[in-house]
């Protein structure tokens, strides 16, 4: 262990553990995924920064969506962000998730993943090197020392609206929501 | 075989037109009510594999044009040379306010998936198909996506620009 780390470890043990057990659930979407083989093996190996793939998104609290997210998509990674365990970060990976990228005027392929799902950080290129993940990583433990990687957190608070934008865009969900509402909240405070 | 297969494609069909390309391919243009038979004839004519089913739309015409590519199974070494190697490329032009076929499954199963994909992207109903509904899209769309005078900004503005951000 470093040594200079040792008051920040006493000080805040849950954020340093957050920080340094990050297990990714790679959603593999589009042309990101090429990238992520040689990130996770051998060459660049991301354990080196203790991020690990897991197997399930009920293990795992790093959400990275690796390319162009469509309709259909988009349906599956919202689930998928609803089953992940808190404290959990999203990253967006790519441009295509940041706006569209070259499917900007795309019929199927939606523009700002941000608007259906809270994303902490973003890693811009089309497509970032491998590199770029790991500075991706080490973003994230600074924002998550400082408290502000809070995704899941503004997920709860604004979960009306964002569900007001999921719904706009498939008109009814199969699912309940995962949250209360804000006026099912109001019936239910006494 | 292939001249065989013309003389043949001419004989049996009426309206067939037949062109020849040196390197093996053969165009086939029908007309959209014979396309079964010209299939189940060239099926069994040994051309046994569906390749692809595809669609354009050629909108100055005001035409849809449905693609079917052949091509057969090498059973023998011998069948791998310039003359045995077969491709053939059957066409048929739909009006584009009413385009409707009808369904290959019989003939060939795998022209299912191809089917459905080509009804919700362009508008053309398979008589016949066994479940017509939407392969890839999960919207409505008033005119099928990959028609030409489908207006994607437009409709990309319309849609995912009405869509707010949630935090300022």
């Amino acid at each position: 262990m470093d040594r200079n780390q040792i008051t920040k470890w006493l000080k805040s043990p849950a954020k340093m553990a957050h920080k340094y057990s990050l297990h990714a659930v790679y959603f593999c979407t589009g042309c990101g995924i090429i990238e992520i083989p040689p990130v996770i093996t051998t060459r660049w190996d991301a354990e080196r920064f203790g991020v690990l793939p897991v197997a399930t998104p009920r293990q795992g609290n790093l959400f990275m969506i690796t390319g162009y997210v469509s309709l259909k998509t988009l349906k599956a990674i919202i689930r998928t962000y609803e089953q992940m365990p808190d404290p959990k970060y999203t990253v967006g990976f790519g441009s295509c998730p940041i706006n569209g990228g070259m499917y900007w005027d795309s019929y199927n392929t939606i523009k700002h993943l941000d608007r259906y799902i809270p994303v902490d950080g973003w890693i811009a290129g089309c497509m970032p090197r491998p590199e770029a993940v790991f500075v991706g990583v080490t973003h994230l433990w600074t924002l998550i020392d400082k408290g502000k990687a809070d995704g899941y957190l503004r997920y709860k608070r604004y979960y009306a609206a964002y569900r007001r934008n999921q719904e706009m865009l498939f008109g009814e969900l199969q699912w309940p929501p995962l949250y209360p509402t804000e006026a099912e909240a109001e019936e239910a405070r006494p | 075989m292939i001249a065989s297969l013309r003389t043949g494609l001419e004989a049996t069909f009426k309206g067939v037109e037949v062109t020849d390309r040196e390197d093996g391919m053969m165009f086939v243009l029908a007309p959209g009510e014979s396309i079964p038979a010209v299939l189940r004839y060239l099926r069994e004519h040994g051309l046994d594999h569906l390749a692809l089913v595809s669609c354009v739309d050629w909108i100055e015409e005001g035409e849809l044009e449905v693609v079917y590519l052949l091509t057969c199974y090498m059973r023998n070494n011998t069948d791998y040379g310039p003359e045995q190697r077969r491709h053939v490329l059957l066409r048929t032009k739909l009006p584009r306010e009413s385009a409707e076929l009808d369904s290959v499954i019989g003939i060939f199963e795998n022209a299912e998936p191809h089917e459905r994909e080509i009804h919700e992207l362009y508008g053309v109903h398979f008589e016949g198909h066994p479940r017509l509904i939407p392969l890839f899209l999960e919207r409505g769309y008033e005119i099928p996506p990959f028609r030409k005078d489908f207006d994607t900004r437009q409709y990309v503005e319309k849609t995912f620009g009405a869509i707010p951000p949630v935090e300022d």
